[in-house]
Order: C-alpha cells, then sequence, then structure tokens
C-alpha cells in the first residue's frame, strides 16, 4: 500500500523500480514466510527426536535386542549418552546438527552426513525427473481437455486421470516390473547406474522408478490443472472480456485462463514435494536404487537410529524448503501480491 | 465535455425529472433512414438436463448509429442475454433463434469463428464488475493493446502506442505509467475506463454497456456514464445501455425497452416512455423510486410478488400474477402493438394516458 | 454473466419432477461407488461368517500354489497353502478398519482444533496452526515408519502415527470452512443475540462445516488405506502371517515373474476399494463446491 499505487499521484514518475519492490508488500511477504520457516524447522526437529529418542524408551535396549543383560543395556547407554535428560539430548544433536554433523552411524561407524549427500542425490534425480515427466505431460494434457469440455478426449484424460490416483505407487510399480521388466524385458527391474558411469544407462535405469512416481502426479496435475483451467474459463468475467475482444480461443485458454492457473498450479507443486518425497522410500525399495528412502529403510530395518533420525530430518527439510519455495515463487509471480492490494 | 468527465457531476441526481428537460438540450440525433442494428423476434432459450429456460422470448428494436438506446429490466428478465447473444458470448447450453442484423450482416447463427470478427471489430461490451472483468495478473495495457490488436495487423510497439492513447482518450492520469499497472492498483471508476478503452481499441460501431455503471458509486456513474457520451460524440458509437435503472435510461438514453420475463413489454421514445407511462410494470417500475416529493417516512411502493419462473411460463401476460389491474383476459398474451405512433406496449389494461407526476 | 449463471444454475440443479424412487438412476455418480464401498465393506465383515470361505492362515504346504476356480479356493492358494481369496477379505478388514479409526480420529480431534482455531482466531489460531504446519511439513509415510519402528508395528500404534497426519488435514479444512462461515452474516447474529461461543460452534459452525469434512474423510479413506498397505508392504504394518493387502503384495513380489496373480489379486482389491472411495469423495466435493 504504501508504493504509489494511490491514483493521480505524482504522475508519470518513473519509479524506483528496485526500491519500490524491496519495500512492496510481496517482498515483506518473502521476509515473513522466511522467518516463518524457522519455527517449523525447529517443531520439525523436535518431533524427529522426540518420536525416535523419547517414546521407546530405551535406545539401547532395542540395538543390542531382548537378549542383551541390563549390564549391556546400561554401558551402551552411557557410551551413547542415553543416561542424560532428553532435552540436554536434544540440545547436544541439535548444535551438532546446525553445524551440519548428523552423527556416526551405529552400524557402519561412519559420518551420517556423507552418507545421506550421496544418497540424497540419487533421490533428488528421482523426483527431478518425475516433476519434469509429469508436469511436462499434465499441462499440454489439461489445456487440450479444458480446450473443450466435455468431449472426448477430455473424458477419457478425465478418466484415466481419477483412475490413476487410486493406484498406489508400489502396486503401480510392481505392475510396471511385470509388465516391462517380466514380460516385455525392455527396462531392468533393478540395477541403478550412476550417471557418473553413463547417461544413457542412468536413464534406462530410472525409466520404471521414474515412470511409477510420475504417473500418479501426472494424473494429479492434469485433473487440478484442467479443473481450475475450467472454472476460470466458465466462471471468471475477465475471460468473457478476452472473448469479447475477439481473440481466439487457443489464446483465451493460453494467456488468460491457463496464466492464472499457473499460479494455483505452483502452490500444489510446492505442497506436493513433501509427499512425494516420501513416496520415493518405497519406490527406492522396490527397484533397488541407492537412495535416501533406502538408506532409511535400511536403517530402521539394522535399528540404525541415529541414521534413520538423520533421514527422517532430512526429508521433513526438503518438504519444508520446497513449501516454502511455492510460496515465494507465488509471491514474486503474482502481481496481486507483489505489489500489494489496494 | 472532458471537464465533466473527470469532475463529479451532482446535478444528475434528480435524474427522472431531467428527462424531459435534458432531451431538448442534446436534441435527439436525427434518424437516419438505415439503422445499425435490427434485432428481430430474438428468442434465447438454455436447455438443461429435462429443463429448458425461456430467458429471452422475442425481442425486436432498432438502434440507428450514433444513438442510444437503454434496454431496461428487473435481474432475470433476459437483457443482459440478449446482448450476449448479439456477441455470440453465450454458453453451448444456449438455443439462439430469430435474427439480429448488424449492418445487413446475419449475427443469429454464426460460428464461433465467424462471430469472433464482429466481437470487439463491430461490436464490443463493457461488464458489470470491473474488479473482475479484468485479467488480475496482465498489465492493464497489455490487456488493452491485446483487444488492439485483435482486429488489426499492427505490431507490438503500436500496439503498444495505440494503448497507452486509448488510455488518454478515457481520461485515465499518466496513461504512459498506468500502461503498466496492474488492475488492482486501480480504482473502479479507473478500471471501468479501462475496460471502455478495452471496448474502443477495435473501433466498433456498437458498444454495449452491460450494467456499466452498477459496481459504482453515484459519483462515479455519472462520470462513466458522462465518458461514454463523449466518446459517442466524439466517434459517432451507437450504445445498448442495460441496466434495471430506468433514472439512466431517462437521462442518457434515445429510446427505452423495458422487458418483463425475456419479453418486450413497453417500446418508446424516452421523452414519450416517461411523459406517458401506459404498461403498469413500467408504472410499478417507477412508482418503486424513490422521489424527492414523497412524504417523509411514507413506504416506498415495491413491485408485489417476484419475476415468474422462466422455465415454467403461463401463457399470457407474464406479468398478470403481479399486476393490479389484471383480468382474466390477460391470459390471452396481450400482444405488442405500437398503439400510438413510436410508443408499443404490451398491456390489455393500459394506464390511463396522463402525464406522470413531474419530477422534482 | 450472472444473468446467465443463473439461468443455467437452475436448469442443471432443479431435478426432473415425478420420479421420486429414481433418485439413484440420476446419481450414478454416487450411487455406484458408494454400492461399490457398501459391497466392499460387506465383503470383508459379513463375507468370512456367511461364504464358505477357509480360514485365512493355518493352511496346509500340500495345497500351497493352487490355481484360482481349484475347489474350494475361489482365487486359488498362496505359497503357505492359504485360502487367497479369504486373505483377501480378511485383510481388507484390518484396512478399512485403521482407514475408519484414523480419519474418524481426524475428523473429531482435527475438526474440532481448526474450528476452534477459525472461530476464535488471534493467539489460539497463531499457535494451532504453527503446531499443525511442522506435522503437515512431514512426509507422512516417513514419519509413520519411524514411528512404526520406534512403537513396534502393530494395527493401534498404525493408527496413532497415521493419526498424526489426518488431524492436521482435518483441521486445516475444518479452519478453511469455519473462516469462510463466520463471513456469513447469521454468525454475526449468533453472536450478538449473546449466544455463548461453544453454542455457536456445536449449533452454527459444526452442522455447516460437517459435509466438508466428511467428503474430506472419503478421499481421507483412500489415502490411509493405500499409506497402511505401503506399511504392510515393508514389514512395518500387519506383521504376517496374519493377512493385509500389503503384506500380501510384499509376499507376492518374491516370486512376481512365476506367480504374477499373488500380487495381483490384493493390488486388484487395493485399487477398486480405493477407487471407489475417491470417486465418491471427488463426486460429493463437486456437489459442495457447486461445480
Amino acid at each position: 500500500m504504501t508504493v504509489a499505487t494511490r491514483p493521480g499521484a505524482d504522475a508519470d514518475r518513473a519509479p524506483g523500480r528496485l526500491a519500490a519492490l524491496l519495500a512492496s508488500p510481496g517482498a515483506r511477504l518473502v521476509g515473513k514466510r522466511l522467518l516463518m520457516a524457522v519455527p517449523i524447522l525447529l517443531g520439525v526437529s523436535v518431533l524427529t527426536f522426540w518420536v525416535l529418542n523419547l517414546i521407546p524408551g530405551n535406545a539401547a535396549q532395542q540395538l543390542l535386542g531382548p537378549e542383551a543383560t541390563p549390564e549391556q543395556v546400561r554401558t551402551l547407554e552411557q557410551q551413547l549418552g542415553l543416561d542424560q535428560p532428553g532435552y540436554v539430548r536434544y540440545l547436544g544433536w541439535l548444535g551438532s546438527a546446525v553445524t551440519g554433523d548428523l552423527g556416526t552411524s551405529l552400524v557402519s561407524g561412519q559420518p551420517v552426513t556423507s552418507q545421506i549427500g550421496e544418497r540424497l542425490a540419487v533421490s533428488g534425480e528421482l523426483v527431478g525427473l518425475a516433476f519434469v515427466v509429469s508436469l511436462g505431460l499434465a499441462i499440454p494434457v489439461a489445456l487440450l481437455a479444458a480446450y473443450k469440455p466435455g468431449r472426448m478426449f477430455d473424458r477419457v484424460s478425465m478418466l484415466v486421470s481419477i483412475t490413476g490416483l487410486s493406484v498406489a505407487n508400489y502396486v503401480l510399480a510392481l505392475l510396471l516390473v511385470l509388465l516391462f521388466a517380466v514380460e516385455l524385458a525392455l527396462f531392468p527391474a533393478i540395477g541403478f547406474v550412476p550417471l557418473s558411469e553413463s547417461v544413457a544407462g542412468n536413464l534406462h535405469s530410472m525409466a520404471l522408478p521414474v515412470a511409477a512416481i510420475a504417473f500418479p502426479l501426472f494424473c494429479f496435475y492434469t485433473r487440478f490443472l484442467r479443473g481450475d483451467l475450467v472454472d476460470q474459463l466458465q466462471g471468471e468475467d475477465y475471460v468473457t472480456t478476452a472473448r469479447a475482444k475477439g481473440i481466439g480461443p487457443g489464446q483465451v485458454l493460453l494467456r488468460h485462463a491457463f496464466r492464472n492457473s499457473s499460479f494455483g498450479l505452483i502452490t500444489v507443486v510446492g505442497l506436493n514435494l513433501g509427499t512425494l518425497i516420501g513416496g520415493t522410500v518405497i519406490v527406492e525399495q522396490i527397484f533397488a536404487l541407492p537412495g535416501i528412502g533406502q538408506l532409511m529403510l535400511q536403517a530402521i530395518n539394522t535399528r540404525d537410529f541415529v541414521v534413520v533420525q538423520a533421514c527422517v530430518l532430512v526429508f521433513a527439510i526438503v518438504a519444508v524448503l520446497a513449501n516454502l519455495l511455492a510460496d515465494l515463487l507465488y509471491a514474486v509471480l503474482d502481481p496481486r501480491i507483489r505489489y500489494g492490494s489496494r | 465535455m472532458s471537464e465533466l468527465a473527470s469532475e463529479p457531476v451532482a446535478q444528475r441526481e434528480d435524474v427522472l425529472g431531467t428527462a424531459t428537460a435534458d432531451a431538448p438540450v442534446r436534441g435527439p440525433a436525427p434518424d437516419p433512414a438505415e439503422p445499425l442494428l435490427v434485432v428481430d423476434d430474438l428468442r434465447v432459450r438454455f436447455v438443461g438436463r429435462g429443463r429448458t429456460v425461456h430467458a429471452v422470448n422475442g425481442l425486436s428494436y432498432s438502434l440507428a448509429p450514433g444513438r442510444t438506446l437503454a434496454i431496461i429490466g428487473e435481474s432475470g428478465s433476459g437483457k443482459s442475454v440478449a446482448a450476449r447473444a448479439l456477441m455470440g458470448l453465450l454458453p453451448s447450453t444456449a438455443r439462439v433463434s430469430g435474427s439480429a442484423r448488424f449492418d445487413g450482416t446475419e449475427l443469429v447463427g454464426l460460428s464461433e469463428r465467424e462471430a469472433r470478427r464482429h466481437r470487439g471489430a463491430d461490436i464490443a461490451m463493457v461488464f458489470q464488475d470491473p474488479a473482475r472483468s479484468l485479467n488480475p495478473t496482465m498489465r492493464i495495457g497489455v490487456q488493452i493493446a491485446e483487444a488492439v490488436r485483435a482486429h488489426s495487423d499492427l505490431d507490438k510497439a503500436a500496439a503498444h502506442r495505440r494503448a497507452v492513447e486509448l488510455l488518454a482518450m478515457v481520461h485515465l492520469p499518466a496513461p504512459q505509467r498506468r500502461f503498466h499497472e496492474y488492475p488492482h492498483q486501480l480504482s473502479g471508476g479507473m478500471r471501468q475506463r479501462v475496460m471502455i478503452a478495452i471496448a474502443l481499441a477495435g473501433e466498433p460501431r456498437l458498444l454495449v454497456a452491460d450494467e456499466a455503471t452498477t459496481a459504482l458509486d453515484v459519483t462515479t456513474q455519472a462520470q462513466i456514464m458522462e465518458l461514454l457520451l463523449e466518446l459517442q460524440q466524439r466517434l459517432g458509437t451507437a450504445i445498448v445501455l442495460i441496466s434495471h435503472d430506468l433514472g439512466l435510461a431517462a437521462s442518457y438514453a434515445d429510446d427505452v425497452v423495458v422487458m418483463y420475463a425475456g419479453q418486450v413489454v413497453e417500446r418508446a421514445r424516452t421523452a414519450d416512455l416517461f411523459a406517458h407511462v401506459r404498461m403498469p410494470y413500467t408504472g410499478a417500475l417507477l412508482g418503486a423510486i424513490p422521489r424527492l416529493e414523497r412524504e417523509p417516512h411514507s413506504l416506498l411502493p415495491v413491485v408485489p410478488g417476484q419475476p415468474p419462473d422462466l422455465s415454467a411460463l403461463p401463457g399470457g401476460c407474464p406479468f398478470r400474477p403481479r399486476c393490479s389491474s389484471a383480468t382474466d383476459e390477460c391470459a390471452e398474451g396481450p400482444p405488442l402493438r405500437e398503439h400510438e405512433p413510436g410508443h408499443w406496449w404490451a398491456c390489455w389494461h393500459p394506464l390511463p394516458d396522463a402525464p406522470v407526476k413531474e419530477g422534482v | 454473466m450472472a444473468v446467465v449463471d443463473a439461468a443455467t444454475a437452475t436448469v442443471a440443479s432443479r431435478p426432473v419432477g415425478g420420479r421420486a424412487g429414481a433418485w439413484w438412476l440420476r446419481n450414478l455418480e454416487i450411487a455406484v461407488p458408494a454400492g461399490v464401498v457398501a459391497l466392499v465393506v460387506l465383503a470383508c465383515f459379513v463375507g468370512p461368517l456367511v461364504l464358505p470361505v477357509p480360514p485365512p492362515v493355518g493352511g496346509s504346504v500340500l495345497e500351497s500354489y493352487l490355481d484360482a476356480g481349484s475347489p474350494g479356493h475361489l482365487l486359488g492358494t498362496d505359497p503357505n497353502g492359504n485360502d487367497i481369496f479369504s486373505r483377501i477379505l480378511h485383510g481388507g478388514q484390518s484396512s478399512l478398519t485403521v482407514a475408519v479409526a484414523v480419519n474418524l480420529l481426524g475428523l473429531a480431534v482435527g475438526g474440532t482444533l481448526g474450528a476452534l482455531s477459525g472461530y476464535l482466531g488471534g493467539a489460539t489460531d497463531t499457535v494451532i496452526m504453527r503446531v499443525l504446519d511442522v506435522l503437515i511439513a512431514f512426509p507422512s509415510l516417513v514419519l509413520t515408519l519411524a514411528v512404526a519402528q520406534s512403537l513396534g508395528a502393530s494395527q493401534t500404534n498404525t493408527v496413532l502415527a497415521l493419526a498424526f497426519f489426518s488431524i492436521p488435514a482435518f483441521a486445516r479444512i475444518s479452519r478453511a470452512a469455519t473462516l469462510r462461515l463466520r463471513e456469513l452474516p447469521f454468525m454475526a447474529a449468533a453472536q450478538l443475540c449473546g449466544t455463548p461461543g461453544w453454542r455457536v460452534l456445536a449449533r452454527h459452525v459444526a452442522p455447516n462445516i460437517a459435509p466438508q469434512l466428511i467428503t474430506f474423510g472419503m478421499l481421507g479413506m483412500g489415502i490411509v488405506i493405500v499409506i497402511e498397505g505401503a506399511l504392510s508392504f515393508l514389514g512395518l504394518g500387519i506383521p504376517p502371517p496374519a493377512p493385509s493387502w500389503g503384506n500380501m503384495i510384499a509376499q507376492g513380489q518374491q516370486s512376481l515373474s512365476a506367480t504374477p496373480m499373488l500380487v495381483v489379486w490384493p493390488c486388484v482389491a487395493l485399487f477398486v476399494t480405493v477407487l471407489a472411495f475417491n470417486l465418491l469423495g471427488e463426486t460429493l466435493r463437486a456437489r459442495w463446491s457447486g461445480r
């Protein structure tokens, strides 16, 4: 409101664009969101710590198994510092976590941070490819469906998407393996080829896992975008204005409806990333991809709670940051927020 | 005129009173032989699941270049639907029949592609709610330039210059800078000026103002109307003024068509109509306007009852259930006839031909 | 636009008069998925009692890997000689029980929190929403896995872990609905009349936001059934030999190429159930949003 939005006031004076943008409501919103992320991240770390350390009561017992003697348990507790009160342990853990030290694996004895680093790259590639593929397909399909709602293409794509949304990703993954690896032998069911070894080999080994993650996403985005586009086209007065200008339906769809729908899509994509990264756990497990999800499952099976804790924290941080990014992108792109409203 | 446009026009509050006084001042435009728009027995129905809504049932009028016609009616009387039918802007459930000839070209039954050639270029429209009628995510200048380029082969830079010119034409201050602003940064009146600039971008010969001032406050309303009149005189554009406000029609229109339940119930020159209202429905609408000479604290007469269900219209006069002079005769539809030269009405029991009480 | 909308809206919303008995025919979008849901529930909970199906566990290895259609075994048997059809019905019981419990918890706790948050506003709102933001930030499967690992795999623990996610989701929806409601004049009227806050919440807010929450619950059923399946699939849900759709799929995966039907049957059960809930939820949501 403080930016020159008053009608008639100092006409045609070139505004200091950058200064105005920094003082704009949009910039303040960005600052606010960044600040809000801090308590959320702290809360996430508390919850992570609490769930994994305090509820079971005795991590040492779990680690040693039911046959361990009380003396063995007590010795290990002291070694791990588990005899100290919870908040002391949390603060110690948090203190090293913020410096990038997530502890040492109880099983392998290696620093967790370096283990996670490599794994995160694999998971990141998986999720990134899934996003590109799903959005790259969903946007044109949704546009085509919304161009003539109710026609055959629209009906088929909506049927496919609601069906696809009801297929659990592990079900889809297994069906893909059954069809493309077992029956047709087009793609490998397991066997990850690192990107550094061979780009083509890497993409080949990633094809099925990416498809398993991307297909439900594609269905979701198609459905969301098509619904929003149709709402805009049928319910918004500015669409009528655009049509009354005499511009073609394609331009109305692309320049007007899609432009406005894309803001909603950005938010949804950001929210999705959080759930999506969780979904990689199961897909990585099925396809034996050395990602962070697989690391976490291995750690769960070997009761390596230091690694589990680090993985959960990383997942949560990625989700928080994805939401934050979507918020920021929205604020930067949508002029109503960027310049504030009257 | 331009002074008027940028200043509040307070004198216009006694809209009814000025009707007769105003007409001679502006003078009715000469009635040329060739009308610009001839609407004949236009009908629109919406076909839905097992039900048909008859929104417009036989609308006829003609409009000469440079003149203003007001179409008056309550919401649901079909006035907006009829206007959108001209533009081909109705949803796919609409079935339009009858005829609407614009400069000799039949508009009814045009394909979407053909209709698009006329939209913006021949007929343009200004809508009710400027806050919702502009795309909130596009700079206003771009929205105007888009309309400019829809019907010309100007390049981007030329369209930009033209958009700025249009902004100046609708008296938006600092048009160069405003070009880059977004709709939410403008006031309601300024947004409506932008809408008018968009409408004028294709240099249309007919401008349909669909409740264009309803969402604005009274002062802004008057400014926008003055702007429309000014542009009409400069550009020779014919205007169809769609409104529920009889006062607006009295002040600004040459001719008035009163619609009820999708039908025309009365039609006349503005001065004629307000001097001699014959249709009881028009009379009831007039009676429902607050007037200064009324007793303080007296109850305002209202039109009793509700507009009819357009999917189950009874035969005969649609106003019958709400009309105080209705008789059994009214069950057989009174046709719209030219009972007096230039004055048409559809009623078996017209109001006595006495001048209605003068306003203040 | 208003005029056109009003006209088309009346066309669409008014039912064809006179055929009251044919409600379900005119509402196939609701009737079909609702019918499938009813059928699945009936089959899972009543089926094993009335149908001649063997128990889901304790089969003989001599009867393992029987084909579908074998005498007494509609869908054949698994590697342990257990009847697959029976295991699917019993597995459905645990999936549906967990899903209902999780959604009821979410509805009750989350719905109340959200309504309070939206109705009271101010500091209460801020605190509740910040706490929920933390929960929402978590990828649900990840935390559920962690909880399952910490607490041990059991049906109750699965419900508790999943409630972590249903509660904030319901709370968000309930809060948004309450905020919209608060704009309406009758709420102000109730408050101006001096109606106590709890009464406004119970009499005015609750009945008005309930439809939206229940609609979301339908979609939530599908989500929970999928996650519950994932937990069991990963060996952190219902522990074998007790049947669940998830652990049946996991078991079948080991011999995917030789006996794919071991995976296909539970997948079909999972898919049909989730699809029915999703269709029901989507249709209800479309009705409520007036599309």
